[in-house]
């Protein structure tokens, strides 16, 4: 089976049915897709295919055959983040990190389809990523800031 | 982690500062801090990062006391081979207790480098400046820390008298630095435990025993019967199952394997053991057998709530809860002879590694256990049992494992948040002071030991009893007359601490009820709590807070403006969280004011602002504080709205986070965080402080906003419709499901699965062998060699290709996973099983010796070639209807197919279904094999379409429902029947989708297995659609016209407007059920009309045609089962639920679907029945 992943084409040894995040994590050894609840709830598992958020936990490989997968890692890296990463990490917006896969995998799916989301409508595309540690304010000021809104310093 | 000490050992020189280990050998000791010749700063910190940002608030601490940049300082964490040994993670405790060693190292190391510098410069110590490390003098001379350590090794005990910084010489302290992690995690580059990947590593999965979340009785351990290993033996790269008591585990090359193994192995456990029954919490702990501890006992409270002019007895409870841990604990454990390491997500390294070396029994010393970063625990990881179960795996295949639990696993398993009882009996006396207080908490303990060593009988399994509900359990308030008992209880359902422990629930009692003695005494909540709280420091932050929020005072309860259904109101609470063994210390001190909107009509309470207010003392990042603030006010406003975990015959039953919600993003509040400046005090614990008074200020406000108390979170929509308008019935009396009409019989034929009419067998019999008898016997047809394709056009094989895809030969004739159409896939049915045959070009086991006379005659008459009769699930009376060119064409492309030697099982039937001559009555009752005739009066592609659809489509073989002798029914064409434990709905205008199927419609629904206005292709129909994927437009085309023939005529306008009215007067705006709930935690993040883009369709349930329907099955088999295999892979994937949910909750959820999407429906009956039912089919 064949898999692009982040611009590259994998030759990957699974069975057809295997989620893809399995593929992802331990063929192609990307960490930024994590496993939350194998059911596509949490949002902890999300990658872009041909630039709309998945749900890697729930999509079997022979699903993917042909299309764009973007991860994590393929948006950016520490020293060239993608603008969403970079204002994730300018709001510190995460405590543990484990939703944050998630939360920048889809406020990216957003700006691509509404560069200029309003703060409702920035809520409404995280509603279904969930977060326990209670990031979310941080969460947010990120998605505003790498939509290009100004946002208010704290005091 | 390794990095950090390879590269330690490589440096020449270096400097530590180190105390005797506390348990270890002679001569052992623990390092706090290393300084190396090359000026680098290691840190050592027996404590770990939770996701707190501790390990950036420690390393700001060592850069200040030590001068050095803070960017050089690194700080290593809980690994047991090189950190002290300073306990568990718990109890806000790092950075007010751990932290006050590491800081003198740290003060100390800068003593002994500075005076060595003096010594170096000849210059005085006071005279010298330090900056990031650079020991200058005022002459200008310098020498750096590396320079003055050179190649010796240095190593200082840590003294306990080291002179520290003034806080006023601060500058690394106290200011805000960005998380060291975030980038790393922000682009994958940090490695979790759950990332860690160690050579030759391979994967395991456990599999828990089903007294789900409960770990101490007589059962635990002991009630495993059998494993049996051949029902996995299938699995690719299998290499070990386990079995160790009731511990069970599989391990695999591959993960996804190891995953299907767990759920493929068929163990057998000992019936249910009895567990408490927690559908009342308030009794079960009442009767759960205790202890009393008095905590204090002032003044003469007995004799004061006797005088009190209005005595209050009060009783607050306190649900169980659950951590909810995003990511499910993981770890990676190696076991060697000499040496085992475990890399783990532990909240407390040491203590683990004690348990793991009494687990494998073997000494602590030969343990390493390595402390990763993890998903958020929240005190989950005090028990980190996923360690111990990847050490039994590598243990038993002497490899390292990888073993995640799953989401199921971690919500049933992971010990709970406990559950607690508080009861106050106090009053007011005449002058509306506080007469006394009598405050008595039931707490059952949270020992949490490692489940391997319960499950393997390693430890016995006895619910031990600590001393432990006592955080904050003395209220903070000045009261004459004080008593206060903590009942210390065994646990009834595995627990661990919990963020804010008992001082959470405690203080919601107390700050409860001494907002009840306000209203009482009609005197406003704060200036009330004023006239009792004597701590300055509790006193300026409870007026700071008042102040932010614009607090008015209100004495007097007044019924607020109502705005529609909403009524808003405000309320405070207050805590100093006082923590650790009894009497404990005070944490930072918390205080809320929250502001909520309650809908009186729908329940649904909202937290719209929380002030929080906190005293921390010195804040060492305060942007980190304020992270920690946010994050109380946000996971504990969870807590109180909506979480509870829920039982089903004392276990646990939430296994997703449908059946255990947790707050999301639109529901948010606004957080405004008041952080008071005393940078000059000690600094405090804040991990947890803000959580604590956040149930008590939420429950006040709603008292504000409705004039009802609530005394038990959480404050859930059911709960407060019942405390507004008192018990009511929840929902109106379902009106019973009008009796099945007798024409919907769910034979599809006498092959289908689902049972019945049995009274009709006996005259199917009766009548079959009479006719049969006129008629037998047939001739065999004599076999010939493998026609030569060739003789075939390619054209011709082309088109037979497409007939084949038509006909759907390849969905029944090839077996799961087998060859295609070389047959054996067993088609279950009530009389026995019949396999499918072979129909590749074999000359012994499929076709290959078939003449075209002996095809035509099978696909016309139903008879083999060597004159058996094929029973009818082979749809013959369809086939027989198509046109001889058709049936060469299909003929020629099935003897240029690879022939494929494969037997084809032999059926099971039971007497008399095994008696094929009966078959021949049946032909002749039922049969008519006459091709299709044109209707004259009808278009072409009609007539095109009626071909398709009734011949070698066989629809109505599904779609028509079935006589009591498995024909399709006279007059009811096309108008609904069963298949395969599926709903074949009508297709007509019996049809009971909410909006007509129209010839577009169904054209969508055919070409690409989804129509908007009716829902995806699922369960048999979604391979059938991709088989018509062979067929061209126009063939789809002329399916589509004939089959909305037989409905009304389509409007499209009129359809489109329909659908926006449903999916708009069915939206989802409450969540005030268990099944409400699990729709919007499991299906509304695919299904939700108008929700954000995912991968794959977004099937709109308003118009679904299986929640019209007059039976459940369809809606219950794609929850069960999922959307494994689609119709095409555009329209995306659907999880099963099956190992997720318990039959009552999959009724539950069901039940809810029928009747928010379809309100004009009457509710369905026996529901939970029916999944049971369908729990048993296989899935398809």
């Amino acid at each position: 089976m064949r898999l692009t992943v982040n611009g590259r084409n994998h030759d990957v040894d699974a069975a057809p049915d295997t989620a893809l995040l399995y593929v992802l994590r331990n063929d192609l050894e990307l960490n930024g897709p994590k496993y939350g609840c194998g059911l596509g709830e949490c949002g902890a598992c999300a990658v872009l295919i041909d630039g709309v958020a998945a749900r890697a936990c729930v999509i079997p490989i022979e699903g993917c055959a042909g299309r764009d997968i973007v991860t994590l890692e393929g948006l950016g890296t520490r020293e060239h983040p993608d603008p969403v990463q970079d204002a994730f990490i300018r709001e510190q917006a995460a405590q543990c990190g484990y939703c944050l896969n998630g939360m920048i995998i889809t406020t990216k799916a957003l700006l691509t389809r509404n560069p200029h989301p309003s703060e409702h409508e920035v809520l409404e595309a995280l509603r279904y990523n969930l977060c326990r540690c209670g990031a979310h304010i941080e969460i947010v000021r990120a998605a505003m800031r790498a939509a290009g809104h100004v946002l208010e310093a704290r005091d | 982690m390794t990095d950090a000490r390879s590269s330690e050992q490589r440096k020449r020189g270096s400097l530590s500062v180190v105390r005797p280990a506390v348990l270890g050998a002679e001569g052992a000791f623990e390092t706090f801090i290393t300084i190396t010749s090359d000026g680098s700063v290691n840190a050592y910190n027996g404590h770990v990062d939770l996701g707190t940002g501790i390990r950036t608030a420690l390393g700001q601490i060592v850069a200040e006391e030590l001068d050095v940049s803070f960017a050089r300082v690194v700080v290593i964490l809980g690994d047991t081979a090189v950190v002290p040994n300073q306990g568990a993670t718990i109890a806000s405790e790092t950075i007010q207790i751990t932290a006050v060693p590491l800081r003198k190292a740290a003060a100390q190391a800068r003593h002994f480098l500075l005076a060595r510098a003096a010594e170096r410069l000849e210059l005085p110590a006071n005279d010298l400046t330090i900056e990031d490390g650079l020991i200058r003098g005022h002459d200008n001379r310098s020498v750096s820390y590396g320079e003055l350590i050179a190649d010796e090794t240095i190593r200082l005990e840590l003294a306990d008298d080291v002179a520290v910084k003034a806080v006023s010489a601060y500058s690394v302290v106290g200011q805000s630095v960005p998380r060291v992690d975030l980038p790393a995690k922000a682009t994958g580059e940090l490695v979790y435990v759950h990332d860690v990947r160690v050579p030759g590593m391979l994967h395991g999965r456990v599999v828990r025993p089903p007294y789900a979340g409960v770990d101490a009785g007589p059962f635990v351990g002991t009630s495993l019967i059998a494993v049996d290993e051949a029902s996995v033996r299938d699995i690719p790269g299998l290499v070990a199952v386990v079995r160790i008591g009731d511990f069970v585990g599989v391990v695999a090359e591959r993960e996804e394997n190891a995953i299907k193994a767990a759920a493929q192995l068929k163990v057998s456990w000992k019936p249910g053991p009895v567990l408490t029954d927690l559908s009342d919490i308030e009794k079960a702990l009442r009767a759960n057998p205790s202890t009393p501890r008095q905590l204090i006992d002032r003044g003469d409270v007995d004799a004061a709530i006797k005088a009190a002019a209005k005595p209050m007895q009060r009783t607050y409870v306190w649900p169980y809860q659950m951590h909810g841990s995003i990511g499910p604990s993981c770890a990676v454990a190696d076991y060697g002879d000499g040496a085992i390491r475990v890399w783990s997500g532990t909240q407390n390294p040491h203590i683990l590694r004690g348990d793991l070396a009494l687990l494998v029994q073997r000494p602590e010393s030969e343990i390493d256990v390595i402390r990763m970063e993890a998903a958020g625990c929240y005190g989950r990881n005090c028990a980190d049992d996923v360690s111990a179960d990847a050490l039994l795996l590598s243990r038993a295949v002497r490899r390292p494992v990888r073993v995640q639990l799953t989401r199921e696993q971690e919500h049933a398993w992971e010990p709970k948040g406990t559950a607690q009882l508080m009861d106050v009996n106090g009053g007011l006396n005449t002058d509306g002071s506080v007469a006394g207080y009598d405050f008595v908490a039931r707490y059952p303990s949270n020992g949490a030991p490692t489940l391997a060593l319960l499950l393997t009988g390693r430890i016995a399994p006895e619910a031990a009893v600590f001393e432990m509900g006592d955080r904050t359990a003395i209220p903070p308030y000045d009261y004459e007359n004080l008593r206060v008992v903590a009942n210390d209880m065994p646990p009834i359902v595995r627990a661990s601490w919990l963020r804010g422990v008992s001082a959470l629930p405690n203080t919601f009692a107390h700050e409860s009820y001494i907002d009840e003695l306000a209203a009482e005494a009609e005197v406003d909540p704060i200036e009330y709590r004023l006239r009792y709280l004597k701590d300055k420091r509790a006193i300026d932050l409870v007026n700071a807070v008042a102040e932010r929020a614009g607090w008015t005072p209100r004495p007097v309860w007044k019924e607020p403006e109502a705005d529609g259904d909403i009524v808003r109101g405000r309320g405070f609470a207050y805590a100093l969280y006082v923590h650790s063994k009894f009497p404990g210390y005070g944490a930072a001190w918390s205080a809320w004011i929250a502001d909520v909107a309650v809908n009186k009509t729908t329940g649904d309470v909202s937290v719209t602002r929380v002030v929080a207010g906190q005293d921390s003392g010195l804040m060492i990042n305060p942007e980190g504080v304020r992270h920690q603030i946010e994050g109380n006010v946000i996971q504990s406003t969870s807590r109180a709205l909506m979480e509870e975990v829920s039982f089903e015959r004392g276990a646990v039953t939430a296994r997703e986070w449908g059946a255990y919600p947790i707050i999301k993003f639109p529901e948010l509040p606004e957080i405004d965080v008041l952080m008071l400046p005393r940078q000059d005090q000690p600094p405090l614990g804040v991990g947890e402080s803000a959580s604590v008074p956040s149930a008590a200020a939420i429950a006040n406000a709603i008292y504000d906003a409705t004039g009802v108390r609530f005394r038990e979170p959480p404050f859930t929509p059911e709960r407060i419709l019942k405390g507004l308008h008192g018990e009511q019935p929840v929902a109106p009396a379902a009106l019973p499901s009008p009796a099945p009409p007798a024409d919907l019989s769910r034979w599809q034929n006498p092959f289908a699965k689902r049972g019945g009419v049995l009274a009709g067998i006996a005259a199917l019999c009766a009548a079959a062998i009479g006719i049969g008898a006129a008629v037998l016997p047939w001739r065999a047809i004599a076999p010939i060699a493998r026609p030569d394709a060739s003789v075939y056009s390619a054209a011709t094989i082309a088109r037979g290709k497409e007939l084949a895809a038509l006909g759907a030969c390849a969905v029944c004739h090839t077996s799961e996973h087998g060859i295609v159409n070389a047959g054996g896939r067993p088609l279950e049915t009530p009389f026995g099983t019949v396999y499918t045959t072979n129909i590749t070009p074999d000359i012994d086991s499929g076709i290959g010796s078939w003449s075209y006379p002996a095809f035509e005659r099978a696909m016309r008459e139903g008879i083999h070639r060597d004159g058996r009769h094929l029973y009818p699930a082979f749809p013959y009376t369809h086939f027989a209807r198509t046109s001889d060119a058709d049936l060469q064409a299909l003929y020629a492309h099935l003897m240029a197919q690879t022939p494929v030697r494969a037997e084809t099982p032999a059926n099971t039937l039971a007497f008399p279904f095994n008696l094929r001559p009966l078959l021949a009555g049946w032909n002749a009752l039922f049969h008519q094999p006459q091709p299709l005739q044109p209707d004259p009066s009808k278009s072409a592609i009609w007539n095109r379409g009626a071909y398709l659809v009734e011949g070698l489509g066989h629809c109505s073989a599904c779609h028509s429902p079935r006589n009591a002798l498995g024909a399709e029914r006279q007059g009811a064409y096309l108008a609904g029947g069963f298949a395969e434990g599926w709903e074949a709905p009508a297709l007509t205008s019996l049809s009971k989708a909410p909006i007509p199927w129209s010839e577009d419609e169904l054209y969508a629904y055919l070409r690409s297995g989804e129509s908007r206005l009716h829902g995806v292709a699922a369960g048999p129909m979604a391979p059938v659609v991709q088989e018509l994927a062979a067929l061209p437009d126009q063939d789809i085309r002329a399916m589509a016209v004939y089959l909305a023939s037989f409905n009304e005529t389509a409007d499209r306008p009129a359809h489109d407007a329909l659908a926006a009215k449903l999916e708009a007067a069915t939206a989802v705006a409450t969540a005030a059920s268990a099944g409400a709930r699990i729709y919007q935690g499991a299906c509304a993040v695919c299904h939700e009309v108008g929700g954000p883009p995912l991968f794959g369709s977004r099937p709109s349930l308003a118009l679904n045609s299986n929640l019209h329907s007059d039976a459940p099955d369809n809606l219950i088999q794609v929850i069960l089962h999922g959307i494994a295999k689609p119709a095409v892979t555009d329209l995306g994937y659907m999880p099963a639920f099956k190992d997720s949910m318990s039959d009552g909750q999959v009724a539950e959820l069901a039940s809810f679907l029928r009747q928010q999407f379809a309100p004009g429906k009457p509710a369905w009956t026996d529901v939970a029945a029916t999944v049971g039912r369908i729990r048993q089919t296989i899935a398809r």
